[in-house]
């Protein structure tokens, strides 16, 4: 049998119209596998719903002393229990793939979904909701696609049973088919309690693992200056909050453990006196009693499924509801049809908001009174935000987003180091050669981290970058953006968190990185400031004075006061 | 990189604490054992009492009193239920207990971790530990142990009745021993590290993911969607590898072991009926026999299946219990600090054998100075750093306070005197009052004002809408890396040890507050001492002195004034920020 591969290369466009037909699509996607899994569930159930019914007729032939019909029956009964290995086994096999193609699907449709939205995820979702799709809401659509499978297989257990026993004997075949879904559904009212109780002790458990997580997370703080006895007993608290939850929820857990076995049990022995009656009248034989009794027992089992069936069909539905949510959101800032003409790509890019000019080719360095006024007019800049920029003759509005993004890179302190092999990370293009990457690994004074990684620029940066200090974070961002070498780079804050030796080194090396291409600094490092083409100075959000570091001091004392902290 | 540092438990200490863990509550234990044995056996009289009623049906003997047996199988499975809901409880309750005890122990090592350890581990190894080992011991514990406790004492009793009637009986079930035997051997061989990689996966997977999500707007910017989608896809078939691995041996396994089930059935039937033929047995006893044999197989599986669970809590409870096993990295004497002044004297330090990254540095600390240190990256102003506040002892040399080395002060002794604050800024789940608090527990709220104030932090705290007690950290009120810097510093004001060394602990400030806050900081810290490593040189401008580190060397020191005076790599430096030409 081959093995369906996985991943699909493409998994397609979901359909988010509803949750149901979200699900729709995702079992339509994978409807061989599926079909094959529910008939050998069916298969799987039907050797199973047999065993009473011959291990009746082996015991009839082993009181009538019939020893060939006992060897017959036996036979049987080995051939239903291989016939129940194997359809079990491919039974299983298709129910993990069909499981596991469910929620690989949800995953790759869902990350698709977080690069469409881009910068607008983050506006629009908390982290904490798309990454439990992840977590928690693949494992119940894969949960629901499993279950439908078993599920129409139990479906045609019980009916299969049903017919068997209603031939064999119509009384005791209504008691047992009323009694079994009674019994079963008997247990019902102990479940609601049970769920709450389960609910209450998973919510204190994941308090209980987030008070962990931030204990590992601020040992440094607790170690250093005190408080471990504090957080400790914070800790025992909870945790024996969650140990009492526990034995909560084993309270009614261990009610219907019990529950289970006396309502069965006593259906059971209902069977066995009515048959018992029945084989003396002759009625049945000694052999049909004894089936009667193992499908009173069996049917236990399709009756259970059943029962999961429609509890983990629900979560399904819930989960494909948040995934749907998801999935139907539109990124905020669209993109025009118009192409960038070539002489208008090395023109002057212009916020008409603020008046920031960005001279083509040159080193320009924009300082403004407040942080947020740079970060506006870098978002502006680089059309994250709507406003009027203009590249040349043509309004980035017009252009498609991706055209805008390949030209323009704001890199800004908030932006994320990936984990992957370092070389990789830095050359995200996958366009620059290893001179590329040392140059501006150079530039970004960043060679230094590179040389103490054992196996240098083939290290694996773990944990998206958090091994690193956050100096070097931004060391090694910048030497990314470098790498990237776009067309107009726009850089915010890049040095803050880097020392006065090394921004000074970034500083003399960042206009020759960019020789020949367009940059915009926003800074208020005096070490930076001195080395841009030209300084830009906003206030109030338009631009106030323009020209060198040292004009600008000396003409200036808005600029001065802010670059130099009052330090004249 | 910080690889896994921490130790792992080895299998005996494994097994001694599992042990140790199990005898810790006999009375409890016994008592849930002894209640599971009684509704096993409880649950084993109806077969016996079914083949009765079988060969009186057989015999057509009207002498077999029907209502009484079946009276009698109901009384037993009543007895059965109860003694079920009782020892299910009892064992939940004990395991609970059990559990609980087990993590906090857990979390209480981590809490006792040696200030080195906690400073050169990288805290993905730990947090694995705490979330997914924790986990995974929970399962264990709550479900595996139980189950095939009662399992077992199911299987035990099934055994055992079958052998009441008839030890003969109990032959045909042998054929499946060696089946079952070999195959599960060969599954369990392979299971754990297959279901441990196939989780480790899994967790990639679901990393993955959470960065494409975290990093979204870098995605977009370096329009690297579709390096992100072959990230996901290529996690997805190393996923897919893992969970194929392991289902090829459940395929092998699974019909292996069912055949395994089943024969015994057939074989109690076919020997039954010989042995009956023979007159050795009765029918009644082949007929309970081959329901005693249908009733082991529930009990079997779940003892099958609850092993590789098994396994993988052993391997969970051999990572918790492998942080007992990170030695102590300081042995406290009796000596105390007179005075406080700091003082290290040929200092040498390593982090790996033989490479060096401080040369022999000597400085002295007078009590009540700034001091910043500044230096190019790299140089080991952060070792120097930890170092001067007692974290790491050095290779050669010593780092004393008031006389003392500071690696012999016990922790608590220590922290008086040095405390350190660095980049990092984790904000504690809980309120921020109790943010600030964990400097001093006991402070009052005037305190905690005045220390929030001295970083600047007074007005943001008040702006938000349960102020003092609003809740922070995750799942609470977002507070920006920079304001978590400034309630680090809080904290450390409240603390108020007589030496503090920040360790570029206002990085993530906007420089535009950074030198106000700085100022503020250091009004209220006037009189102790302070050393800076700082990267903005108007922290080094506003200190006593200033130490330039360059590769693991002290190469200047001095007041500001006089460094810039004598024009050396500082005054290059200073000239050059300031504006005034190289």
């Amino acid at each position: 049998m081959t093995m369906t591969s996985l991943p699909a290369a493409d998994p397609g466009t979901p359909d988010t119209r509803s949750p149901f037909r979200y699900l729709w699509w995702v079992a339509l996607a994978q409807k061989w596998p599926l079909a094959i899994g529910i008939g050998m569930a069916i298969l799987w159930w039907l050797a199973q719903a047999l065993v009473p019914a011959a291990l009746g007729r082996a015991i009839d032939a082993l009181a009538g002393n019939r020893m060939a019909e006992l060897v017959q029956w036996s036979a049987v009964i080995l051939g239903l229990g291989v016939i129940q290995a194997v359809t079990g086994v491919l039974r299983h096999r298709f129910a993990v793939l069909t499981w596991l193609g469910a929620a690989y699907r949800t995953v790759q449709v869902t990350a698709r979904q977080a690069t469409r939205l881009g910068a607008t995820l983050p506006k629009r979702l908390s982290t904490g909701e798309v990454v439990s799709v992840g977590n928690s809401d693949i494992a119940h659509i894969g949960n629901a696609m499993d279950v439908l499978l078993r599920g129409t297989g139990a479906l045609v257990a019980i009916g299969t049973v049903t017919v068997i026993l209603l031939a064999t004997s119509p009384p005791l075949g209504l008691i047992v088919l009323v009694g079994v879904p009674l019994m079963a559904a008997a247990v019902g009212p102990l479940l609601r309690p049970l769920h709450r109780r389960q609910h209450a002790q998973r919510d204190l458990q994941g308090n209980l693992a987030t008070r962990a997580s931030d204990i590992v997370g601020g040992l440094r703080v607790l170690r250093g200056i005190g408080g471990e006895e504090l957080f400790s007993s914070r800790y025992r608290g909870e945790s024996q909050e969650v140990r009492r939850a526990g034995v909560r929820v084993a309270s009614v857990e261990s009610a219907l453990e019990g529950a289970q076995i006396l309502l069965p049990g006593v259906l059971i022995a209902a069977v066995t006196w009515l048959g018992a009656h029945f084989a003396l009248d002759g009625r049945i034989s000694p052999g049909q009693l004894v089936s009667f009794y193992a499908y009173a027992a069996f049917l236990i089992a399709p009756l259970r499924t059943i029962t999961e069936a429609a509890d983990k069909l629900t979560k399904g539905h819930v989960a494909a509801r948040r995934v749907c949510r998801i999935l139907s959101l539109d990124p905020e800032i669209g993109g025009g049809t118009g192409t960038l003409p070539a002489e208008a790509a090395s023109d002057v890019l212009l916020d008409a908001e603020s008046g920031v000019a960005v001279r083509p080719g040159r080193l320009t360095a924009l300082v403004t009174a407040v942080p947020e006024e740079a970060a506006a007019i870098a978002d502006r800049l680089g059309r994250y935000t709507p406003g009027e920029v203009t590249l040349g003759v043509v309004s980035l509005a017009e252009l498609p987003i991706n055209e805008v993004r390949r030209h323009i890179l704001v890199a800004d302190n908030a932006a994320r180091l990936f984990t992957g092999r370092l070389r990789d990370e830095l050359d995200v293009r996958g366009a620059a050669t290893d001179d590329d990457v040392r140059l501006a690994l150079h530039a970004a004074c960043a060679d230094d981290i590179v040389e103490a990684l054992p196996d240098g620029l083939d290290a694996r940066v773990a944990e998206a970058g958090r091994e690193f200090s956050g100096g070097q974070q931004q060391r090694l961002r910048l030497a990314r953006a470098l790498t990237a070498d776009p067309e107009v780079l726009v850089l915010v804050e890049p040095t803050s968190a880097v020392d006065a030796h090394t921004e000074a080194r970034i500083a003399d090396r960042l206009g020759k990185a960019r020789a020949g291409r367009t940059t915009l600094v926003c800074t208020t490092s005096p070490l930076v400031l001195d080395r841009a083409d030209l300084v830009v100075f906003v206030e109030d959000g338009k631009v106030r004075a323009e020209g060198s570091h040292r004009e600008l001091l000396d003409a200036e004392p808005g600029y001065s006061a802010v670059v130099t902290r009052g330090e004249g | 990189m910080a690889g896994r540092i921490l130790p792992v438990a080895d299998r005996a200490q494994v097994r001694a604490y599992a042990r140790r863990l199990t005898l810790k509550y006999p009375k409890e234990l016994g008592l849930a054992l002894s209640l599971h044995a009684l509704a096993a056996i409880a649950g084993l009289a109806s077969p016996r009492l079914l083949g009765e009623l079988v060969q009186g049906v057989a015999d057509g003997s009207r002498d077999v009193d029907v209502d009484t047996v079946a009276l009698a199988i109901a009384g037993f499975v009543v007895v059965q239920a109860v003694l079920v809901r009782f020892a299910v409880y009892a064992s939940s309750r004990l395991g609970e207990k059990v559990l609980a005890e087990l993590r906090e122990d857990f979390v209480d090592q981590v809490l006792a971790l040696p200030l080195s350890t906690v400073e050169r581990a990288g805290s993905g190894d730990l947090i694995t530990r705490t979330s997914r080992d924790v986990d995974a011991l929970s399962r264990s514990v709550r479900h595996a142990v139980p189950e095939t406790l009662i399992a077992v004492v199911t299987c035990v009793f099934a055994l055992g009745a079958l052998l009441l009637v008839g030890p003969i009986m109990a032959v045909p079930c042998l054929v499946a021993v060696p089946l079952i035997w070999i195959s599960t051997r060969w599954y369990l061989k392979r299971a754990t590290d297959g279901y441990l990689r196939e989780n480790a996966a899994y967790a990639d997977m679901t990393e993955g993911l959470a960065e494409t999500v975290e990093g979204a707007r870098t995605v977009e910017a370096l329009g690297i969607e579709s390096r992100r989608h072959r990230r996901t896809d290529g996690d997805i078939a190393k996923s897919f590898a893992a969970e194929r691995y392991t289902l090829g041996l459940r395929m092998i396994w699974f019909p292996t072991v069912e055949i395994g089930y089943v024969i015994p059935v057939v074989a109690t039937l076919l020997l039954g009926g010989l042995f009956l033929s023979e007159g050795w047995v009765s029918l009644a006893q082949v007929t309970a026999a081959t329901l005693y044999v249908q009733q082991l197989i529930d009990p079997l599986d779940r003892v099958l299946s609850w092993m590789d669970e098994l396994q993988v809590g052993g391997a969970s409870m051999a990572r918790l219990l492998g942080v007992v096993n990170v030695p102590d990295d300081r042995v406290a004497g009796d000596e105390r600090p007179r005075g406080e002044e700091l003082e290290a004297t040929g200092v040498t330090y390593a982090y790996r054998e033989g490479h060096d990254v401080l040369h022999g540095i000597d400085l002295d600390v007078r009590a009540g100075e700034r001091l910043a240190m500044v230096g190019p990256s790299g140089a080991g102003k952060s070792t120097l750093g930890r170092l001067l506040a007692g974290i790491h002892g050095p290779r050669t040399g010593s780092v004393t306070v008031g006389g003392v080395e500071l690696v012999e002060l016990p922790l608590d002794e220590l922290r008086g005197h040095v405390a350190l604050v660095t980049q990092e800024h984790h904000v504690f789940r809980g309120s921020l009052r109790d943010n600030v608090l964990i400097g001093r527990p006991d402070a009052t709220d005037d305190e905690v004002r005045r220390a929030l104030e001295a970083v600047d932090a007074w007005e943001w705290t008040q702006a938000l809408d349960k102020g003092l007690d609003t809740i922070v950290g995750s799942g609470g009120e977002t507070v920006s890396p920079a304001q978590a810097q400034q309630l680090a510093l809080a904290r450390l004001v409240l603390a108020d040890p007589h030496t503090l060394v920040l360790d570029e602990a206002t990085s993530l400030i906007d420089p535009r507050e950074a030198r106000h806050l700085e100022r503020s900081l250091a009004a209220v810290l006037e009189g102790r001492t302070v050393i800076a490593i700082a990267h903005r040189l108007y922290t080094a401008h506003d200190a006593d002195r200033v130490a330039v580190v360059e590769d693991g060397r002290v190469s200047e020191l001095g007041s500001h004034d006089e460094l810039v005076a004598a024009g050396g790599a500082y005054a290059a430096l200073w000239d050059s920020w300031h504006g005034k030409g190289r």
